[in-house]
C-alpha cells in the first residue's frame, strides 16, 4: 500500500518518462510526431495490397479485419519484449538515485499504451470509412477493453523487466514465445475456425478474448462478450497483483547485478 | 531525550555484502552445466557500521576507495539495502548523486528541467516555483530553450547541478560532485550548499577533498575496511587519516610507533616515518612562536610567526642548507623555501646553535598546514629531513572560499 502512495507521489515522473518517451522518440526528425501516425497508416496499405490482390481471403474487409486486432497486439508484445529490458535500459538511472522502482515498467507500458491510442485513431478512421456501423453500447465498451489490456500488459511487463534483471535470456525467449502467442491468438484468422474443442483452450488466454474484443466494437460493430472479457480482466488483474508482489521482491537487489 | 527527537539518520550496526563471482555463470546452459561450479565468495564491504546525524548537522565520509563509503551513501539512499542491521531517515531525501539523470540530448533545457526534477521526485507545481530559481542558477539564459545536445559540457553540468541543488531536501547526499564547472561555478556551488545547511538542511557529504569537508561538515566519519575507524571533527580526524594514508603509500618507511603526541624523539633507534637522514646533524626541536616569543600554533592570516629551531651537529658543517616546506592538510604543496634558494650561500652550522626563519605572515585560508623542516646539503643529501614537525592552524573569521587570503579593503563610492 506504501508502495502506491509513493508511485502516486512520483507521477510527474512517470509523466515526464512518458512524455521524454513519445516525444524524445522523433524529436529530431523532420516529420517529428506525424511518425506515429505515418507508421500505421503504411502497415495498413502493405496488408490491403497484400491481402487483396496477392494473398485474397474470403474474409470480408480482411485489412480491417487483421489491422483492429494487431493494433493491440502490437501493444502488448512490444510490452513483452520491450518491456523486458527497460529496466536494465535505465540502469543509470537506478544505480544512481532512489526512486521507486516501478515507475520503470509503469511508465514504459504508458507510453507504449498512448502510442496505440493515437494508432487507435488511425484505426477508427480506417473503420469508419469503411463502412463499420457502431452502436452506442458497443464505443463505450472500447474503453474498458483498453483498460483491460493495459492491465494485463502493466502485470506482465511487471514481471518480466524484473526478472529479466536477473536471467537476461528472457529477452530472448520472450521473442520467441510473442511470436508463438501471437499465431495462438485469433489475430489472422477468426475465432470461430478454431476446432471447437480447442476452443476453452484458446479462452484461456486472456489475448484472445481482448482481441475478439477489439474486433467485435471495431470491425463487426457490436457489443463484446462480457464474460470472457470479464474473466481476461481477472487474469489481467491477478498478473497485476502478481508482477507487484514479484517486482516487490526482486527489486531490492536490482543495483547490485546490473 | 530531547538529543534523539532530533536524529534524523540513524544507522545501526549495518553490514552489506556482494557477491562476488569468480566467473559469473548467468546463462541457462552454463547454470545447468555447473550448477556444482557456482563459486563465489560474500565479500562484506560494510562489516557493522552505526553513526546518527542529527538535524542540521553536516557530516562527510571520508575513507580511500573501496572502503565502503559509497557504499553506506547508496544505503541511505535507499538504492540498496543493508543485509543486517536497520537505516533509519527522517524527512525527504534528496542526492546529489549523479548529475542530469533522464537528459534526453534532443529536448530543450527547459524540459529537461522537468524530467530530471521529476525523477528528484518533485512534482509539477513544485518545479514550476522553483524553475526561475534553477534557470538563473544555470547561468544559462535563453540557452534554456536550445537542445540539451548543443550545451557545452559545462553548460550541461551547470544546468544539471542547478537542478539538483535547487530540490529541497531535509536530508542532502552528496558524493563527489562539488567539483562540476570553472572555479567560479565551483564556489557558486560550494555558497549554495552552506546557504542549504544554514537553512537546516542535514548533510552527508562523501569526498576526496578534506579541504571540503573541513569547510562544510562539522564532524568526519573515518571509513576504514566496512567499519568506524575513527569519529570526531574534522580537523582531529583528518590528521590521523593523512598520516595513514602516507604510511600505505609509502611502505617502504618503517610505520611510526604509536606515541605521536610526544615530539618523536631523535634517538639512535633508526628512522620513523616522517623523518630520515644521515644525522651527522639533527634538530633538536623545532618550535612556532609568535611574535612576542610564545608558543603559539594559531594564527590570522596577517599575523607573523617565527619557526625556531634548536639543532647540534657532530662537527661543524660548513656547507649546509635550512629549508622549510607548508603543506595544507590535504597535502597541497603551499610554499617551500630554503637558504640556498634565498641567498644562494650556504650557511654554517655550529656543534650547537640555532636557527629562526621569520615568516611575516602566512595569507591562506582558514585550515591547517604542517610544516616540514630539513638541514641538508646543497646536492641534497640529507642530514635531517623531518616531516610534518608542527602544524600551524590558521585561523580567519572570514567565510570567503579559495585557498589563499588576500589582505584587501572595500570603497564603496
Amino acid at each position: 500500500m506504501s508502495t502506491l502512495k509513493e508511485i502516486w507521489e512520483y507521477r510527474t515522473m512517470i509523466q515526464s518518462l512518458v512524455h521524454r518517451d513519445l516525444r524524445g522518440r522523433y524529436k529530431a526528425s523532420v516529420l517529428g510526431f506525424l511518425w506515429t501516425f505515418i507508421v500505421p497508416l503504411c502497415q495498413l496499405l502493405v496488408y490491403t495490397m497484400v491481402f487483396s490482390v496477392i494473398l485474397k481471403s474470403n474474409i470480408e474487409k480482411y485489412y480491417l479485419f487483421l489491422f483492429v486486432a494487431l493494433i493491440p497486439w502490437n501493444f502488448f508484445s512490444s510490452c513483452l519484449t520491450g518491456g523486458a529490458s527497460c529496466i536494465l535500459q535505465q540502469q543509470g538511472m537506478v544505480n544512481k538515485i532512489y526512486f521507486p522502482r516501478e515507475v520503470i515498467p509503469i511508465s514504459f507500458v504508458t507510453g507504449a499504451f498512448v502510442n496505440m491510442l493515437y494508432c487507435e485513431i488511425v484505426v477508427f478512421a480506417v473503420s469508419i470509412l469503411s463502412g463499420v456501423q457502431f452502436s452506442l453500447l458497443s464505443l463505450l465498451c472500447l474503453p474498458v477493453v483498453m483498460l483491460v489490456e493495459f492491465v494485463l500488459a502493466l502485470g506482465i511487463t511487471m514481471i518480466v523487466s524484473a526478472v529479466d534483471v536477473y536471467f537476461r535470456d528472457l529477452e530472448h525467449i520472450l521473442g520467441i514465445l510473442s511470436m508463438a502467442w501471437m499465431f495462438m491468438t485469433p489475430i489472422m484468422y477468426d475465432i470461430s475456425i478454431v476446432p471447437e474443442k480447442y476452443v476453452p483452450l484458446f479462452y484461456l488466454n486472456p489475448m484472445t478474448s481482448i482481441v475478439t474484443a477489439y474486433r467485435d466494437i471495431l470491425y463487426h460493430g457490436t457489443v463484446p462478450k462480457l464474460e470472457t472479457l470479464g474473466m481476461a480482466a481477472g487474469v489481467g488483474l491477478f498478473f497485476l497483483i502478481l508482477g507487484f508482489a514479484i517486482f516487490g521482491r526482486l527489486k531490492r537487489r536490482f543495483s547490485e547485478v546490473m | 531525550m530531547d538529543k534523539s527527537e532530533n536524529v534524523v539518520i540513524d544507522v545501526r550496526n549495518v553490514k552489506k555484502k556482494f557477491r562476488i563471482y569468480y566467473d559469473r555463470s548467468a546463462t541457462l546452459k552454463e547454470r545447468i552445466l555447473f550448477q556444482k561450479r557456482r563459486e563465489y565468495e560474500d565479500h562484506w564491504v560494510l562489516k557493522g557500521i552505526s553513526f546518527q546525524v542529527q538535524k542540521g548537522e553536516a557530516i562527510g565520509l571520508i575513507g580511500e576507495n573501496g572502503c565502503g563509503k559509497s557504499t553506506t551513501l547508496k544505503m541511505l539512499t535507499k538504492i540498496l539495502y543493508p543485509d543486517a542491521g536497520s537505516i533509519q531517515m527522517k524527512g525527504r531525501v534528496s542526492s546529489l548523486i549523479e548529475l542530469g539523470a533522464g537528459f534526453h540530448p534532443d529536448m530543450s533545457g527547459l524540459e529537461n528541467i522537468y524530467t530530471n526534477a521529476s525523477i528528484f521526485g518533485l512534482k509539477r507545481e513544485e518545479i514550476d516555483r522553483r524553475l526561475q530559481e534553477i534557470i538563473d542558477f544555470s547561468e544559462l539564459g535563453a540557452y534554456i530553450d536550445n537542445p540539451v545536445r548543443t550545451y557545452s559540457s559545462g553548460m550541461y553540468m551547470r544546468l544539471a547541478f542547478a537542478v539538483a541543488i535547487n530540490v529541497d531536501a531535509d536530508i542532502l547526499l552528496v558524493d563527489e560532485i562539488l567539483a562540476v564547472g570553472d572555479a567560479a561555478f565551483q564556489a557558486k556551488c560550494f555558497t549554495k550548499m552552506q546557504e542549504i545547511k544554514k537553512r537546516g538542511t542535514t548533510i552527508v557529504l562523501v569526498s576526496h577533498s578534506l579541504s571540503q569537508i573541513e569547510q562544510i561538515c562539522e564532524r568526519s566519519l573515518w571509513i576504514e575496511d566496512g567499519t568506524v575507524r575513527m569519529e570526531g571533527l574534522p580537523r582531529d580526524v583528518h590528521p590521523h587519516y593523512m598520516k595513514y594514508m602516507f604510511q600505505k603509500n609509502h611502505p617502504e618507511e618503517v610505520p611510526e610507533t604509536e606515541e605521536e603526541e610526544q615530539t618523536p624523539a631523535v634517538g639512535e633507534s633508526g628512522e620513523d616515518a616522517n623523518r630520515w637522514g644521515s644525522r651527522e646533524a639533527i634538530m633538536d626541536q623545532a618550535v612556532i612562536l609568535d611574535s612576542d616569543g610564545r608558543k603559539r600554533s594559531c594564527f590570522s592570516p596577517q599575523e607573523s610567526f617565527t619557526v625556531h629551531i634548536d639543532y647540534s651537529s657532530k662537527e661543524e658543517q660548513a656547507n649546509a642548507v635550512a629549508g622549510l616546506a607548508i603543506y595544507r592538510s590535504d597535502q597541497t604543496y603551499i610554499y617551500g623555501t630554503n637558504t640556498l634558494i634565498d641567498t644562494s650561500q650556504p650557511i654554517t652550522l655550529k656543534r650547537k646553535g640555532s636557527i629562526d626563519l621569520r615568516i611575516d605572515s602566512l595569507p591562506v585560508a582558514d585550515g591547517r598546514y604542517s610544516i616540514d623542516l630539513a638541514l641538508h646539503r646543497p646536492d641534497g643529501f640529507n642530514y635531517d629531513f623531518w616531516k610534518n614537525v608542527c602544524e600551524i592552524q590558521i585561523l580567519n573569521n572570514s567565510q570567503a572560499p579559495g585557498i589563499i587570503f588576500l589582505p584587501h579593503h572595500w570603497e564603496v563610492h
